[in-house]
């Protein structure tokens, strides 16, 4: 993930900011918006059992094969353009521990494209939210500011 | 309850001083709480309470030059902040191309 000159400052040019990702999908967002919404659905790719009320202020459950619990809080839903949750700072794991982590916000935006829909997912730790932009000239532009 | 040490290290990173302080060591170099408070719009007092956090959070770590403290980045903590990062990054890829094989297979369904 670094280049050599960078393995004794990991963090230059890495992020702890965000990380983002998308992939287009040969379906209308219409289409793509019940798999990223709808518990049944989101449990067929997520990796993990959904349970999610899918309103601003909602709760939401993931449960993975391994007992492994974590919730959510549902911030924003637009359909078909937009769902955003927060995940909480903590899991509770298959043996009942509660394990605290960084709580991150999940933003899942679909767009439509000639080829179908843009799918992106930008997942942030709480800190990066409203924090303003990272001075061009850091080299710690990861961080954040 | 049991904290992920990951969590320390954003927790230590949540904080706009703290991230400057970490900013300022990682181009400046080893630093005292003084040099950092000259260079930074916070008071002496300030800086060394952040510090001591982020010390805390094995960010940083201290070593005595006379009367003051020298301070200095650890890279271990970032690296394993920016791996965990890393992490969520890689479960995305694999939840994206089963998103992928999901909306196929729902299409071919119908």
């Amino acid at each position: 993930m670094f280049n050599r000159a960078d393995e004794g400052r990991p963090w230059r040019d890495a992020s702890t900011d965000a990380v983002e990702r998308e992939v287009v999908l040969p379906a209308p967002p219409e289409e793509v918006w019940p798999a990223v919404s709808q518990s049944d659905q989101i449990s067929a790719w997520f990796g993990a059992d959904a349970q999610l009320d899918l309103r601003p202020g909602g709760r939401g459950v993931f449960r993975w094969h391994d007992g492994t619990e974590r919730s959510v809080l549902v911030e924003e839903v637009e359909p078909p353009h937009r769902l955003s949750f927060r995940w909480l700072p903590f899991q509770r794991t298959g043996a009942n521990e509660l394990v605290t982590l960084p709580s991150t916000r999940v933003d899942i935006t679909l767009e439509e494209v000639p080829e179908g829909t843009r799918v992106r997912v930008r997942e942030r730790p709480a800190f990066s939210l409203g924090a303003q932009p990272a001075r061009a000239s850091s080299t710690l532009a990861g961080i954040g500011s | 309850m049991k904290r992920d040490p990951t969590d320390a290290i954003f927790s230590a990173l949540g904080d706009a001083t703290r991230r400057q302080v970490i900013r300022a060591l990682s181009e400046e170099g080893p630093a005292t709480a003084t040099s950092l408070a000259a260079a930074l719009p916070v008071t002496r007092q300030a800086v060394t309470k952040h510090l001591n956090a982020l010390a805390e959070a094995g960010l940083v770590t201290a070593t005595r030059r006379g009367r003051e403290k020298l301070y200095q980045i650890s890279p271990q903590p970032l690296t394993s902040a920016v791996s965990w990062m890393a992490d969520l990054g890689g479960r995305w890829d694999e939840r994206l191309a089963s998103l992928r094989e999901h909306i196929a297979s729902s299409k071919r369904r119908r």
